[in-house]
C-alpha cells in the first residue's frame, strides 16, 4: 500500500510538473507523504468548510492586541 | 571556548549594541566612519574561521559612513540609525548588487530593484555593507550550505548556527555588524538568533514589506531583525514595520511607539507554558536555563501559569503542506530544468511537494483563518503570551544534522531542531527569541515567547525587562584568530 502511493505520488510529481526524483534524499522525503496524509486523516471532519469566506487577514485582525494608548503612533496622539 | 562578557568599555566600537552606537554618533562620541572600519576589521580578523559573510562591499560602506558623517555635520541627520552600519541575509534585493540567495542558481543574480525593508532602512540613515551567509534558498533551519560552505557557530565550533538565517545570526553575535535582517518562513529568525545568543523577532505576518525579499513562501514569509537586544530590535522595527504599497500583502495596521513600550513593567501580564509540544523532547540544561527565565519574568511582575493549546493537530496538519506546496511551485522550473545545481538535502525536500493534491493545499490555506480564532479563542483568553524553549534540545554539531548523506538519524534530528518555532508561522503569530543561558556544552539557548497578532510590543517589553536583569545578551563569545 505505502509502495503504491509513494509510487503514484513519484507519478503524479512528474506528470502534473515535470519533475522526477532527484536522488535518494528525494525519495526519503517522499516518504514523509505519508506521514503528511496520516496527520491529515487524523483531522478529517474536526472542521467544517464554512459557508461565507473564510480569510486569515481577518482573522489576524479579529485576535489582535489592542494597542495601548500611551504606544500610539505619535502622529495620532494629539 | 571560554565566555566572556565583553561591555562597551571594552573599546572595540563594533561590540556596542546598535541603541548605544546610536546614542554615541548623538553625542558625537564616534562617527560613523569609525563605527564602520570597526565592523570591517572583525570580519577581516575572524570571518575566515566562521564564513558568514557572502559578499562584502567595504570602499562602498566607508564612503556611505564617510557621507554620513558628513550630513550629520552640516546637522542633516537623516534618521534614527543615522551611521550605522548593518549587513544582511543575502536575500534582500538592492538594485545592481549581488543577491546570490546562498544558491548556485543565483550566484550571479543582481535584480534592478532595492527591497522597501533597505530603502526604509537606508533612508534612516543605515549602512549596507554586505549580504550575509544563509541556507541555500532559506530553506534550512541548521544553516548547512553547500555552495558558499557551513557557517561556523561563534561559540561552539562544529555546532550548527540555526538557519536559515545563518550569517546574520554569526555576524550579530560576533560583532560584525550592529543589526542584520533575516527572514522566517519556519523558524529562520528565532532559530539563529537562539544558537548564537542574540535577539531575534519575527514579526505578525503582513507586519512588514515583503517587496523586493527572496520568497519561499507566500503566506508564511516574514521579514525580521536579529540584534544583541530587545532594543535594538524595537528601533529598528520603529523604522521597517508598516504599510507599502509595493507589497499588497501588508497589513494597514498602525505602527506603535515599540520603545515607549519597553517599561519593564511586567505586572498584570500573563504568561502560558503549554502542557504539550514544546516541552515534549526538552534537553534538561535547557529547560533549567527556560525555568531561571521564567522566574526572572515573574519577579518582574508577570504570572506564569500551565496552558492546554487548542488546534494544535491541525496546525501540525495544515502547517506541513502550505510551505512545502509554495516552495515546490516556486522552484518548479528550476527543479525541472537544473536540479543538479541544488543541494542534495534541498531538491531531496523540495520534491515531495509536488506530489501534494491541490485540494490539500486549499483546505490548509482555507482553514488557517478558523485555525488561527481557535487558537487564540484558546490560548489568549487565558494568557497574553506563550513560553517555550526556541530550540528544546541541547544544539547538535552540523555533522549530527547532515541530512546531504541521506542518514535517517540526520533527518531526525534536523526536523526537531525547528520543532519549537514552526506552529507560529502557519497561525501568523508574532514570536521572539532572546538568549537565556547556556546548554551543557557552552551553546546558547533561546527562550521563545509568542503572542496574538500585532503584539510585537508586549513581547518586547516582557523581553526586555529580562535583558534588564539578566546579562545573556550581553555575553559574546571570545573569538579565535
Amino acid at each position: 500500500m505505502e509502495k503504491t502511493v509513494l509510487h503514484s505520488a513519484g507519478d503524479a510529481a512528474r506528470q502534473w510538473s515535470g519533475v522526477t526524483c532527484p536522488n535518494e534524499t528525494g525519495r526519503q522525503m517522499m516518504a514523509d507523504l505519508l506521514k503528511i496524509i496520516a496527520d491529515f486523516e487524523a483531522v478529517r471532519g474536526a472542521m467544517r468548510f464554512e459557508d461565507e469566506p473564510s480569510d486569515f487577514e481577518a482573522a489576524l485582525q479579529a485576535c489582535k492586541e489592542q494597542m495601548p494608548k500611551e504606544q500610539a503612533p505619535k502622529e495620532q496622539m494629539s | 571556548m571560554s565566555i566572556t562578557a565583553l561591555r562597551p568599555a571594552s573599546g572595540d566600537l563594533a561590540t556596542l549594541s546598535l541603541t548605544e552606537a546610536a546614542a554615541a554618533l548623538a553625542a558625537g562620541d564616534t562617527t560613523a566612519e569609525a563605527l564602520t572600519a570597526a565592523c570591517l576589521e572583525r570580519i577581516r580578523r575572524h570571518d575566515g574561521r566562521l564564513n558568514s559573510v557572502i559578499w562584502l562591499e567595504e570602499e562602498a560602506a566607508l564612503q556611505a559612513a564617510r557621507a554620513a558623517d558628513q550630513r550629520r555635520a552640516r546637522g542633516e541627520a537623516t534618521g534614527p540609525l543615522h551611521g550605522i552600519p548593518m549587513a544582511h541575509k543575502d536575500m534582500y534585493y538592492q538594485a545592481g548588487r549581488p543577491c546570490t540567495c546562498g544558491s548556485a542558481i543565483r550566484r550571479d543574480f543582481r535584480p534592478a530593484y532595492t527591497a522597501t525593508v533597505i530603502t526604509r532602512l537606508e533612508d534612516a540613515g543605515a549602512i549596507t555593507m554586505g549580504g550575509l551567509n544563509m541556507a541555500e534558498f532559506a530553506q534550512n533551519p541548521t544553516g548547512h550550505n553547500r555552495h558558499f560552505g557551513d557557517c561556523q557557530n561563534p561559540w561552539r565550533h562544529g555546532a550548527i548556527t540555526g538557519g536559515s538565517s545563518s550569517g546574520s545570526g554569526v555576524a550579530v553575535a560576533a560583532s560584525f555588524a550592529f543589526m542584520a535582517l533575516g527572514s522566517d518562513t519556519g523558524g529562520s529568525i528565532r532559530l539563529p538568533a537562539a544558537a548564537c545568543g542574540v535577539t531575534g523577532l519575527k514579526p505578525t505576518q503582513t507586519r512588514i514589506s515583503r517587496h523586493g525579499v527572496m520568497p519561499l513562501s507566500f503566506s508564511c514569509d516574514n521579514v525580521g531583525p536579529l540584534a544583541r537586544s530587545v532594543r535594538d530590535c524595537a528601533a529598528v522595527m520603529q523604522v521597517i514595520a508598516g504599510h507599502d504599497p509595493r507589497d499588497p500583502t501588508s497589513a494597514r495596521e498602525p505602527v506603535p511607539d515599540y520603545t515607549a513600550a519597553l517599561t519593564g513593567d511586567l505586572r498584570g501580564l500573563r504568561i502560558g507554558v503549554a502542557q504539550e509540544w514544546f516541552l515534549d523532547e526538552v534537553d534538561d540544561k535547557v529547560h533549567a536555563a527556560f525555568m531561571a527565565a521564567l522566574t526572572v519574568l515573574r519577579e518582574r511582575g508577570a504570572t506564569v501559569q500551565a496552558v492546554t493549546l487548542p488546534m494544535m493537530d491541525q496546525v501540525l496538519a495544515y502547517s506541513a503542506v502550505v510551505s512545502r506546496a509554495e516552495a515546490a511551485t516556486i522552484h518548479a522550473t528550476w527543479m525541472r530544468d537544473q536540479p543538479g545545481d541544488y543541494a542534495a538535502h534541498l531538491s531531496g525536500r523540495l520534491y515531495p511537494g509536488y506530489a501534494l493534491p491541490a485540494t490539500h493545499y486549499i483546505e490548509a490555506l482555507s482553514r488557517r483563518g478558523p485555525v488561527l480564532r481557535g487558537f487564540a479563542q484558546g490560548v489568549f483568553g487565558q494568557v497574553d503570551l506563550l513560553a517555550s524553549p526556541t530550540i528544546a534540545q541541547a544544539l547538535p554539531s552540523l555533522d549530527e544534522t547532515r541530512i546531504d548523506s541521506g542518514d535517517p538519524e540526520a533527518i531526525r534530528r534536523f526536523g526537531a531542531v525547528s520543532r519549537n518555532t514552526r506552529p507560529f508561522n502557519y497561525l501568523g503569530l508574532p514570536a521572539i527569541s532572546v538568549p537565556c543561558g547556556f546548554d551543557g556544552h557552552g551553546a546558547p539557548v533561546g527562550l521563545q515567547l509568542a503572542g496574538r497578532p500585532f503584539g510585537e510590543a508586549t513581547l518586547m517589553r516582557a523581553t526586555e525587562a529580562l535583558q534588564r536583569d539578566t546579562e545573556w545578551h550581553r555575553m559574546r563569545p571570545e573569538l579565535e584568530g
